[in-house]
């Protein structure tokens, strides 16, 4: 199949990398320019190594913003080693012995991909090639028309071709193509016409329309879950997830066994009915509480943020105006001492300028440390604020969570009662109902009903205990965090303006100091 | 001064001597012909002085004083209602002697009231009637102020006959609209007329206007025109202090010498304002200097309407000659007599001491205003009094028996004919479609469309000073040109010409403004953006440098300023027009492109030619204060050796906001450079080209001034030439259409119909012989068009055979001409067979179509279809 064949397979080599790059570098002078300084591989935007007789793709891990990447005519096996080039848009693999599409996973961005002449049997593995435009496939192995199907989850796929492949050969290949991938543009390098289009859609209907309602199925569903998920997050910033319902407190039972047993008892599950009820009600307090809550933190943490922007905005602006004045005055004195012929007259101009740039480095931290003052004042105003708001939600959520504890109490107290009076008519022999077993078996005598009445109630204050504990942790650690990040974001904030004055200084100074140097050495 | 001032009495003694005399003759003579006679007998000196006084006063009176009098009517054409009363009118007419009776016995001191008085025929026409309410097919005409803008300019004002008292004469719109002329009550009646057409609340008012208003003179009135609409400064609401609103930084000045200053600052002020009141007041003194000595007798008609109707919020006067609308409190209306509408006629009751200040326009109240006619609807009373009324009732008890003597009568319907305005005198609009109106230090011309072959409608000329003798600015208004030019403003001081253009100039062009139409000159030319393709929005134009704006560019370009060296003198052998000024120094700037990242955005360039050196300056990131900077030196230098050095890195002088690796290299910034060296010469190529844009578009513009060619819209049918040949092209068509259709409908039973008795029914027996008889006479023409058709084909044919045969004999001797002249008879001949085989074959098929389809038709003849349906 290639000519190259019997010649010996060549490594994929740094030397060989180099040759490839310094080859297809720029000309020139440019080109000199190149040599002179080399060039890094992450620099390389495009690469050719066709004919080369490679075996194994290898050592393309710096090429990290290549942008094409051609190894046609080789004699590859494996697509791999292609990992780190996420960049990548055009990648050609044509007449190579690749067998199966694999290792693309990452190449996100790629739009053109071809895999002509290999030994490809099936289309799979290019789930990350969202963007993928271009597919070539022809003379490959594929056999099975429904490999098409699989293409159809390509949007933006426009050209495909498949010519020379066994199923190629059948007789409804066109139309069955063009009526299942409805965009597509080009088959096999040829325009689609409207007409054929036309055609296979009649032709295909039925099983397109089918195969449209599935994948619109399957969307919905997606969509469902994603908009489910999202409410729970909402939820969950809110602190006050699965309190919508009843989980919490099939939670309480989930784990009871006492509880469960002691729930078949006569008269039992009316209380249960009504205590369920009543705790259900309570946590859905809780649930709009939060809800509530958390709209308002996030409201003043908007106006908070907005107010900060501004005040940054408007110094911002201050500061910009400052340097863009300065800027014209420096680059007319520039221009007006490089005119100059007097020493003595540069020397006093150089000083003048010497004293702009203090003044502009004085007057730009001055800003900034006003900046820095005022913004420290708002900072702490909102820290207050915010940490009265999550106490008093915190507050709150207890006093409720309070409330489901005597419910509980209230519950466990009938609940004793209850077991104590079947105790009494088992002892007398006065219960009309049988009792299962393992019921039966707690009626031993007065001290394992209480305990086991009891275990039962401990266990559901630790559940609700521990409702509220993981509430109230998650809300003070969300506070924490908020205002660590604030504090650290206007810490950053004032470092990074306060380098680049430094910086900008120091520049202008430079450029000073060059203009002297030059002078004196004219 | 003496002098003067004696002859200023002596003319004013004569005019009220005149104004005495006139009303007890009651002649209509000029007032300024009197003056005139005046003059006679006055010393040189004195008419010059009087002349120049009168030509302060008495610009707007038209030269021809003429009234029109009876024998330049024709009544002939008019209608009969014009020339006769019906007895409703008869009885109105009579309750108002009586009620004219009554007014003047219980009101001796006041003037007979202006109730009937001759139409153009000589009839006594209640002057309710006369105002006859229309609605005009024109949108233009729907509103107040352009309709009263339309009255004004459509007719031309005479004086009244007699200043000091109400006309004996008021002719139907009908006939002042055909002459164009008419005195204030003619005015106000035909705007009153369309007023209330168009639903508005108006009256007809007698009162007493200023001299200024009776005799439309504007010359003391600023012109509307050069007043500049007030700039309403929107004073930004400082929005209250937010929640976390960062806080000002503490103020450190001192506060004493900020009031010290503020003290100081006011001071100076009050000065000022103090001078301006001093100049203004002498200013004032100046204009009125003159006063008018029949101030509140001159009669004068305008227009009121009532707020309510209409969405008119509040009362106003409009004066019909000047089309300006008044409040009801202005200095200039001096007194109401009476008003009225076509429903009712009502008098003031109310003193007017204080000019129209104090009258109360609430025509339901009895008290203050009397009316004639109790009339249906009873207007408006303001919702608080209407309740008193109510209470009042009672007390109205006694003038219960007279209202319900009137109650029986109501306004009879006008006499006057519909207003029609032609569409051709409604596009001319003056008199002879010009008009001119001096106002003070301004004269403003108007036109109609296409009376000038510029397209000039509206000319307005400012003046310096009272006499206007300097002229400060022209303001010229086209219309329909196809330069699209809309305004002409020349500045005669500065020497500045503006021009502006509608949307549709073939270079996009907006606003031109110049002083001289050389290139190369300060000039601005704006453009519509939308309309070009690079987006230039504006150049800006000095003798060195020329500046230009773009918007919504794909390259993001805004801004390009160039400054030009000087020119280069060059060798005679090149002509002036290729030599371009040398480019000194390019400056672009650009929008942010969202695209790149700020560091990679340039927001800057400069090139720097003559010291090739290129300046570049990034746009700023978000959230810093300083924006990266990059200069390159383009100087090719040669090292030691002698070789070309290609860069160095003092050649690119950076400054990176974050420093990047990639921009370290050498070779990066060679490209830099490189690309930045080809685009350096595409600015100056786009420069060149700018001015060579420039040079057209001032071509564009002389021949445009010169060829002033009018445009004519396709609605317009009767200048549009090609529309008009279309659409008698497309009449024709209809007509020939319409002729066929007709043709079309023959009956084909008449004939057969005619041979029957007439004006008998039908038999069954009747109709059966009549459908045979139809249908086969159709048969019979059938087949005689067949045989017609076959035998002048079997005519040609044999004709054909005859000439072949006697070719085949002559073929031997025959020339060649008369060989070719026998192949065309051929061809001919063969073509003219082909054609009736084919209609044979075509008659062939169609025949027994046409006659079944006859038989079915026959068989629905609503004629014969009950008889024939007992056979189907």
């Amino acid at each position: 199949m290639h000519q190259l064949c019997d010649m010996e397979p060549r490594v994929m080599d740094d030397d060989m990398l180099k040759l490839a790059v310094g080859e297809q570098g720029p000309r020139d002078e440019a080109g000199q320019l190149a040599k002179q300084e080399g060039i890094l591989f992450k620099d390389v935007l495009s690469l050719q190594l066709d004919f080369q007789n490679i075996l194994r793709i290898d050592n393309l891990w710096q090429f990290e913003n290549l942008r094409k990447l051609q190894l046609d005519n080789n004699t590859i096996e494996k697509i791999e080693g292609l990992e780190k080039l996420t960049r990548l848009v055009w990648l050609d693999l044509s007449f190579n012995n690749i067998e199966t599409i694999e290792g693309l996973d990452t190449l996100v961005n790629l739009e053109d991909l071809s895999l002509f002449n290999n030994r490809i049997a099936k289309i799979d593995s290019l789930d990350a090639l969202v963007k993928l435009q271009v597919l070539s496939l022809g003379n490959n192995r594929i056999g099975n028309l429904m490999n098409i199907i699989y293409l159809r989850r390509f949007k933006d796929l426009r050209t495909l071709s498949l010519a020379g492949n066994p199923i190629a050969a059948a007789e409804d290949y066109r139309m069955f193509i063009c009526a299942y991938l409805p965009d597509l543009v080009y088959l096999d390098f040829r325009r689609i016409d409207d007409h054929t289009k036309e055609l296979a859609e009649v032709k295909h209907q039925y099983s397109t329309d089918e195969l449209k309602h599935q994948e619109n199925l399957m969307q919905a569903r997606l969509e469902d879950e994603q908009a489910r998920r999202e409410e729970l997050e909402e939820h969950k910033a809110a602190f006050v997830e699965n309190l919508n319902g009843s989980f919490l407190f099939d939670s309480m039972y989930a784990e009871d066994v006492e509880g469960s047993k002691l729930a078949s008892l006569p008269g039992v599950a009316e209380l249960m009915e009504t205590y369920k009820d009543k705790f259900v009600i309570i946590c859905l307090n809780i649930f709009e509480y939060g809800l509530k809550q958390q709209e308002k933190r996030k409201a003043e943490l908007d106006t908070f943020n907005e107010r900060v922007q501004e005040a940054v905005q408007e110094n911002q602006a201050q500061g910009r105006h400052r340097t863009a004045e300065f800027e014209e005055k420096h680059l007319l004195s520039l221009s007006t001492i490089r005119g100059e012929s007097e020493l003595t007259d540069i020397e006093t101009k150089i000083a003048d300028q010497r004293e702009d740039i203090a003044e502009l480095s004085n007057a730009l931290m001055t800003l900034e440390m006003q900046l820095v003052e005022q913004l420290e004042e708002t900072i702490n105003m909102f820290e207050r604020n915010i940490v009265d708001l999550v106490e008093l939600f915190i507050e709150n959520v207890q006093s409720l969570m309070a409330q489901c504890r005597d419910l509980e109490n209230h519950h466990h107290e009938k609940l004793l009662e209850i077991a104590i009076n079947i105790l009494e008519k088992i002892v007398k022999g006065e219960l009309d109902e049988d009792l299962p077993d393992d019921v039966r078996a707690l009626f031993v005598d007065k001290d394992t009903i209480v305990n086991a009445v009891g275990a039962s109630h401990d266990m559901h204050l630790l559940k609700i205990d521990n409702r509220e504990d993981e509430l109230v942790t998650r809300v003070n650690s969300w506070c924490t965090h908020l205002v660590d990040k604030i504090h650290k974001d206007e810490m950053t904030r004032n470092r990074r303006r306060v380098k680049e004055i430094i910086q900008y200084g120091d520049h202008v100074q430079g450029e000073l100091d060059s203009l002297e140097c030059g002078d004196i050495l004219d | 001064m003496e002098v003067l001032k004696e002859k200023v009495e002596e003319e004013e003694a004569a005019e009220r001597e005149d104004a005495a005399e006139r009303a007890e003759r009651g002649e209509k003579m000029m007032r300024l012909m009197e003056v005139r006679k005046e003059e006679t007998t006055m010393t040189q000196e004195m008419l010059r002085d009087l002349e120049r006084k009168l030509s302060e006063i008495e610009v707007s009176i038209p030269e021809k004083p003429s009234t029109f009098t009876k024998d330049t009517i024709d009544i002939s054409k008019l209608p009969l209602s014009y020339k006769s009363n019906t007895p409703k009118e008869e009885h109105l007419l009579r309750v108002a002697d009586n009620f004219s009776r009554q007014y003047s016995l219980l009101c001796p001191d006041r003037v007979p009231l202006f109730l009937h008085p001759l139409n153009e025929c000589e009839v006594p026409k209640f002057v309710s009637t006369t105002i006859r309410p229309t609605l005009m097919p024109y949108p233009e005409l729907y509103n107040w102020d352009t309709c009263a803008q339309f009255v004004s300019d459509f007719l031309a004002m005479l004086p009244l006959p007699d200043p000091l008292k109400p006309p004996s004469y008021l002719y139907s719109s009908t006939t002042v609209l055909k002459h164009q002329k008419g005195n204030c009550f003619d005015f106000s009646t035909l705007l009153c007329s369309m007023l209330i057409g168009a639903g508005y609340d108006a009256y007809c008012v007698n009162g007493y206007g200023s001299q200024d208003l009776c005799h439309m003179d504007l010359t003391r009135e600023v012109c509307p025109l050069t007043v500049k609409p007030k700039e309403t400064v929107q004073e930004e609401e400082k929005a209250p202090p937010k929640k976390y609103a960062i806080k000002p930084p503490r103020d450190l000045s001192s506060r004493f010498e900020q009031e010290q200053e503020m003290k100081r600052q006011e001071e100076i002020k009050a000065a000022e304002e103090k001078r301006r009141r001093q100049e203004e007041e002498r200013l004032m003194e100046v204009d009125s200097a003159k006063t008018d000595p029949l101030h509140g007798l001159r009669v004068h008609s305008w227009v009121l309407v009532l707020s309510g109707k209409r969405e008119v919020p509040e009362s106003f006067f409009i004066d019909p000659f000047t089309a300006r609308s008044y409040s009801t409190q202005d200095d200039n209306f001096l007194g109401i007599e009476s008003l009225w509408n076509h429903k009712n006629y009502w008098i003031n009751m109310q003193d007017c001491w204080n000019c129209c200040k104090d009258l109360i326009f609430d025509l339901g109240d009895p008290v203050m205003w009397e009316y004639l006619l109790l009339g249906t609807d009873k207007p408006l009373l303001s919702p608080a009094e209407e309740e008193d009324n109510g209470a009042n009732d009672d007390d109205d008890v006694e003038n219960l028996g007279k209202e319900d003597e009137d109650k029986s009568f109501d306004m009879p319907n006008s006499w006057v004919e519909q207003i029609e305005i032609s569409p051709e005198v409604f596009e001319t609009r003056c008199p002879n479609g010009k008009k001119v109106i001096q106002y003070k230090k301004a004269k403003l011309e108007k036109w109609a469309p296409y009376l000038n072959n510029n397209g000039l409608v509206c000319r307005l000329t400012t003046y310096e000073d009272l006499e206007c003798t300097k002229t400060l600015e022209i303001k010229e208004w086209y219309q329909n040109r196809e330069d699209m030019l809309e305004l002409k403003h020349i500045n005669k001081t500065t020497g500045l010409n503006i021009d502006y253009f509608k949307p549709g100039h073939p270079q996009a062009l907006r606003v031109h403004s110049y002083t001289s139409m050389q290139p190369e000159m300060d000039r601005v030319m704006e453009f519509y953006e939308k309309a070009r393709v690079d987006g230039l929005i504006k150049r800006e134009e000095t003798p060195k440098t020329m500046t230009e704006y773009y918007q919504g560019r794909p390259d993001f370009l805004s801004y390009r300023h160039i400054n030009f060296g000087p020119r280069v003198k060059k060798l005679v052998l090149n002509s002036a027009e290729s030599n371009p000024r040398p480019v000194v120094k390019i400056i672009e700037r650009f929008f942010r492109n969202p695209a790149k990242p700020a560091d990679e955005d340039v927001a800057e360039r400069v090139f720097l030619i003559l010291d090739e050196r290129i300046q570049l300056r990034y746009h700023c990131r978000e959230d810093h204060i300083t924006a990266s900077k990059r200069e390159f030196l383009r100087r090719t230098e040669v090292d030691s050796k002698g070789n070309k050095i290609i860069m160095t890195p003092d050649m690119c002088i950076s400054f990176e906001v974050e420093p990047m690796e990639h921009t370290k290299k050498l070779l990066y910034q060679y490209e830099a450079m490189m690309k930045l060296k080809n685009e350096e010469k595409l600015s100056r190529h786009q420069a060149w080209e700018s001015e060579l844009e420039v040079l057209e578009i001032l071509k564009l513009r002389e021949e445009e001034e010169e060829a002033h060619v009018l445009t004519t819209s396709i609605y317009d049918t009767k200048r549009n030439e090609k529309s008009k040949e279309y659409r008698e092209a497309m009449e024709r068509v209809m007509h020939e259409e319409h002729l066929r259709q007709v043709e079309a409908q023959l009956d084909y039973l008449a004939p057969f119909l005619a041979q029957l008795p007439p004006g008998e029914k039908l038999t069954r027996w009747q109709a059966v012989r009549l459908k045979d008889e139809c249908l086969s006479d159709f048969k019979q023409r059938l087949i005689n068009k067949a045989n017609l058709i076959q035998a002048r084909f079997e005519k040609e044919t044999q004709e054909l055979q005859k000439q072949q045969q006697w070719y085949q004999e002559n073929q031997v001797t025959l020339t060649p001409e008369d060989e070719d002249l026998y192949l065309s008879y051929c061809s001919q001949a063969m073509f003219r067979i082909r054609i009736l085989e084919q209609r044979l074959n075509r008659h062939k098929e169609l025949a027994p179509l046409k006659y079944l389809a006859l038989e079915e038709k026959l068989y629905k003849d609503p004629r014969l279809v009950e008889l024939l349906k007992v056979f189907v």
